[in-house]
């Protein structure tokens, strides 16, 4: 789904990641690399296959858009650096993207091992007006990107229908992404009137109706 | 010291209690001291402790001839109870034989209660009598050297068999049952159990399947005849009776009657909710009552709910309002009037509440039905068949639950570690486990050591690892730490526990009440008026609330109970006679009710399938109404959903009760074509349920459980901070991984297969099938909802079903904004 901001264009893609169409830039938020081997580590069974899933879907994101940038807007590794790092460098190193990653709650790994791979480690991101945090953040006339909440929404319809989506949540000057990682989960938000949701359906970006 | 020396002490023990043995009691301590294992069928308040209790120390007297000054210390029996709030009562029990008869043996109780220091020092030196429960008995096996501690154990007696038998924790005593046979040699193995319709399986159960332990086995039955008598509590004026429930409160004033009648009063509620509000509104109503009135269910803290025990047992109070919490154990005497608040749902059950009432030998147990809603009154009706008829269900055990095992290997694996060999005959030898086969083992074994993966470089699995001599043992202290803490098959909602500012627990509430309220709110808990405060630590601060401030009443999820087959059956025989002129009390009173059923619709005879059709604000109604209990219709809706979904493309939203369903949607629901296409005909039912089952939402719940007992979800300590936060996640996340990327794990399979067996229940899904083919379907469009109706289409418990694509389904659906 295209919308616009700001006079720029921006496509919604149905993984959860956000592409800039004049800047070629991805951007994608709370991956969460890891987090399936950091459970096994401790006895918890998680399916290994889940790991690979998160690596294609990044690919073919990659693949779809061409990119020249990413951004990680945070939370790229649940924990601390484990046996999903060597893969993630292996990944990495079959893109020459430039890469940026802003830091968010979950990023402990050392910045030096970022660095070894070429990864920018930052806090936060301008870029002529837009403005890239892994916390959602207001700042004077700049557009924020930003993800960290997992932002979920919860539909209602006649027959007593309802229905619980990832979305993404667009606020005057923000945007929050939805979690990009396998086994991640969401947080159901509440929209005021001049937010707007765009729920991921499948294969799908849906803008949603408002009720009155 | 022989047979009849031995029982000429027990005699003269009963004597001095002024006391003579009953013949199951005579017969069981007979049977004990040949060295036989059994099961004892008696109600309690029979006497039932006395029967196992005087054996076991009959034995030690036997085993030590100079008992009274030589002491030989060790555990030689353990007592099982599924209530730790009852192991007091029992150790007194066994305490009095032991002074009485100057014996020096000790009697201990070890249960989630017990102190860290008082475990250590049961760790140095067992009592020779321990009480406990099925968890801490798992958590004895999980302790280092356990095999010594239990060597020289001569008896173990389940108590309250019929409660734990149907559930995990059954299973959970047949696996430690298993291993105790191996390492104690002279174990006798006794279980005690109230009345159920499948006893002697329940003794197969216990003892393994043509286990020599069965074979030296014996089924003792206590005749004990009690007359029950049931009485409605009927209002004067039926036009004001509610077509759906709401709590019964309408005949408060009867109640009072019965209350100020009888020395001591027990009102049964279905749910901890009911029961708070029913305890507020008698207190408001009847001020007078105050002091002698107290409330009892499961989420009181322990010392209040020890206090009300005590209290009734020394007729201090005049009426008790109580969940299932008091269904078990304890005699109270004094008690003389037993009210019930809604259907019991089962016949076991309620015959149980009945018998907590004249317990004086010879009298008559009294029990008040109070139904909460007009079509309840036919089950009130439908239980004094079932009384007069002694109509007893079966409780069905669990078959290869998969979670329990790996959570009792991990359990052997923390502990001295474990052989697969040895283990794997142990536990074909159980009920539960009769057919496991070696694809079945090899996979739990590959589980627990490699989480059901082929071995990968890059993998950093750890949990159970296998040394060089082959034993499977857990080495890391962390996860042998989570391990312990997790051990337990009874799995709720998450708690937090409800403490004043100034200190003093009050009790434990469900994290997601709470969730709703805000600083400053006041709720009802516990039957006091509290204003939340803070929430801290997983604690909930609280102060006491300014009387007049209004406030919600606390609620708990808790599991809906449904009408078993046998009490379903006596309904629908009931129902049918509403059409005749042999009515019951019940059905009298209940004739306004059928008149307007009439206007708009019809009351099925026995030949008939009822189905209504009508239009609200909230959709196109469709309601069947089989009279099969909850649990079928739950089967039956999907079943329909399902196959209705093939023909045109539709979602639903389905709601049950126990004596019909309804199929909710935003469009018209094509009856003619569920007639035309035979839907309910019982081809493919497996396959389709199967099918339905993964559009609903039904076997995602059952995973919950699996995933918790088999240590897929870390929840820590209740009530306690977790400080790994980073290791929780939620089992939905958890059952969609699994279903996207292990397809096979035998977990996940379980979670299908449970809701087959112990939810929908397959079997008597077809029975109704076949019952319903026979009929005549009578299709009633009506212009608004009949008293039928009304109960279901309130029901905002709901499931759904729906083959439009999302991106269909989304185009229709708004989100709510806030203002």
């Amino acid at each position: 789904m295209k919308i616009q901001i700001k006079d720029e264009t921006f496509i919604l893609h149905p993984s959860g990641a956000v592409f800039w169409e004049s800047k070629k830039i991805i951007i994608i938020s709370d991956v969460h690399l890891g987090k399936v081997t950091h459970f096994r580590k401790y006895g918890i069974a998680i399916p290994q296959n889940a790991i690979s899933e998160n690596f294609r879907k990044i690919t073919d994101v990659l693949d779809y858009f061409e990119p020249e940038k990413i951004i990680f807007l945070g939370d790229l590794f649940h924990s601390s650096k484990n046996a999903e790092w060597d893969l993630f460098e292996k990944w990495l190193s079959n893109h020459n993207q430039e890469t940026y990653l802003i830091t968010g709650n979950h990023d402990i790994i050392d910045e030096k091992h970022y660095k070894s791979i070429s990864v920018i480690v930052i806090e936060m991101l301008e870029i002529e007006g837009f403005f890239f945090t892994h916390h959602p953040t207001e700042k004077d006339n700049l557009f924020n990107f930003s993800g960290h909440i997992h932002p979920g929404i919860i539909l209602r319809g006649l027959g007593l229908q309802s229905l619980k989506l990832r979305c993404f949540f667009q606020k005057p000057n923000q945007m929050i992404l939805p979690a990009f990682g396998e086994f991640t989960g969401k947080f159901i938000l509440k929209p005021k009137s001049d937010h707007h949701i765009f729920a991921i359906a499948g294969n799908e970006v849906i803008m949603i109706n408002k009720n009155n | 010291m022989n047979r009849e020396q031995l029982f000429t002490i027990a005699n003269n023990w009963f004597k001095s209690q002024g006391w003579k043995p009953f013949p199951f009691q005579t017969q069981t301590w007979t049977a004990f001291l040949q060295g036989k294992n059994g099961l004892l069928n008696a109600p309690t308040g029979s006497g039932k402790t006395y029967a196992l209790w005087l054996p076991i120390i009959l034995n030690y007297i036997k085993e030590n001839p100079n008992y009274k000054t030589k002491h030989n210390s060790g555990l030689k029996a353990i007592w099982i109870t599924p209530l730790r709030s009852l192991s007091v009562e029992i150790k007194q029990a066994a305490e009095r034989v032991l002074t009485d008869l100057d014996i020096p043996m000790t009697v201990g109780i070890r249960s989630g209660d017990t102190s860290a220091t008082e475990r250590a020092k049961q760790k140095d030196k067992m009592p020779d009598l321990l009480i406990t429960t099925p968890e801490s008995l798992q958590l004895l096996l999980a302790t280092k050297g356990y095999a010594n501690t239990f060597k020289n154990c001569s008896s173990i007696v389940i108590d309250e068999w019929h409660e734990l038998l149907g559930t995990k924790r059954g299973v959970q005593i047949e696996l430690a049952l298993s291993r105790l046979k191996k390492i104690a040699e002279n174990l006798r193995i006794w279980g005690i159990s109230a009345t159920i319709g499948n006893l002697q399986q329940a003794q197969e159960v216990l003892l393994g399947v043509e286990s020599e332990a069965y074979q030296n086995s014996v089924l003792i039955k206590a005749v004990i005849h009690k007359k029950i008598k049931v009485v409605s509590i009927i209002p004067e004026k039926m036009d004001t009776y509610p077509w759906r429930g709401h709590m019964g409160l309408h005949l408060i004033d009867e109640v009072a009657k019965i209350i100020k009648a009888s020395k001591t009063t027990l009102i049964f509620t279905n749910v901890r909710s009911a029961c708070e509000i029913w305890y507020q509104r008698l207190l408001e109503k009847y001020p007078e009552f105050a002091g002698e009135m107290a409330m009892h269910h499961g989420s009181i803290d322990r010392e209040t709910r020890l206090w009300v025990e005590n209290a009734i047992r020394n007729e201090e109070l005049k009426v008790v309002v109580c969940t299932s919490s008091l269904d078990l154990g304890v005699d109270f005497a004094p008690v003389e009037s037993i009210i019930q608040v809604g259907g019991p749902k089962g016949v076991a059950r309620f015959m149980q509440r009945a018998g907590r009432s004249g317990h004086q030998p010879g009298k008559e147990s009294v029990i008040y039905f109070l139904a909460t809603h007009a079509i309840e009154l036919i089950e009130a009706s439908a239980l004094k068949k079932a009384v007069e008829n002694s109509v007893i269900e079966d409780r069905i055990p669990y078959l290869n639950s998969w979670d329990v095992l790996v959570q009792y290997l991990n359990t052997l694996a923390v502990s001295d570690g474990f052989y697969p060999n040895e283990i794997f005959k142990q536990i074909q030898g159980t009920f539960s486990y009769q057919t496991i086969t070696t694809e079945n083992w090899n996979w739990i074994l590959n589980f627990i050591t490699q989480g059901s993966q082929s071995l990968h470089a890059y993998d950093e699995f750890k949990k159970v690892e296998i040394d060089e001599n082959g034993c499977y043992k857990i080495n890391s202290r962390m996860i042998a730490m989570h391990h312990r803490m997790q051990i337990g098959t009874i799995v709720g909602d998450a708690v937090m526990n409800v403490k004043y500012v100034s200190g003093g627990y009050i009790g434990t509430i469900e994290e997601w009440f709470i969730s709703k309220l805000k600083p400053g709110d006041t709720f009802i808990f516990a039957g006091k008026k509290l204003e939340l405060f803070k929430i801290r630590n997983m604690q909930v601060l609280v102060k006491k609330a300014s009387p007049k401030k209004e406030s919600k009443i606390a609620s708990w999820m808790g599991g809906r109970l449904a009408l078993s087959s046998q009490m379903s059956e006596l309904l629908r025989k009931e129902l049918y006679r509403a059409n005749t002129d042999n009515l019951s009390a019940e059905l009298k009173v209940l004739q306004p009710l059928f008149q307007r059923q009439r206007k708009e619709s019809i009351v099925p005879s026995s030949d008939e399938f009822l189905i209504e059709t009508f239009k609200t604000r909230e959709g196109f109604h469709a309601i069947f109404y089989p009279f099969e209990g909850r649990f079928v219709h739950e089967a039956l809706a999907s079943l329909l959903a399902f196959r209705i979904s093939l023909l045109q493309s539709i979602t639903f939203s389905l709601a049950y009760n126990d004596y019909g369903f309804e199929l909710l949607s935003d469009q018209e629901i094509n009856i003619e074509a569920v007639l035309d296409n035979n839907l309910f005909s019982t081809e493919y039912v497996h396959h389709d349920l199967q099918k339905s089952l993964n559009s609903t939402e039904m076997a995602r719940r059952k995973f919950r459980d699996i995933a918790v007992i088999s240590g897929l979800v870390f929840t820590g300590f209740p009530g306690k901070m977790v400080k790994t936060k980073h290791l929780q996640s939620g089992s939905q996340l958890l059952f969609e991984v699994f279903r996207d990327f292990e397809p096979d794990n035998l977990l996940l399979h379980q979670a299908y297969r449970e809701t087959f067996e112990h939810q929908l229940e397959e079997g008597r899904l077809i029975l109704a099938l076949e019952r319903i083919a026979n009929q005549k379907i009578i299709w009633k469009q009506c212009l608004k909802p009949t008293p039928f109706s009304f109960p279901i289409i309130t029901d905002r418990l709901r499931e759904k079903l729906s083959s439009e694509t999302l991106a269909e389904r989304i185009q229709k659906m708004t989100a709510s904004y806030m203002k």
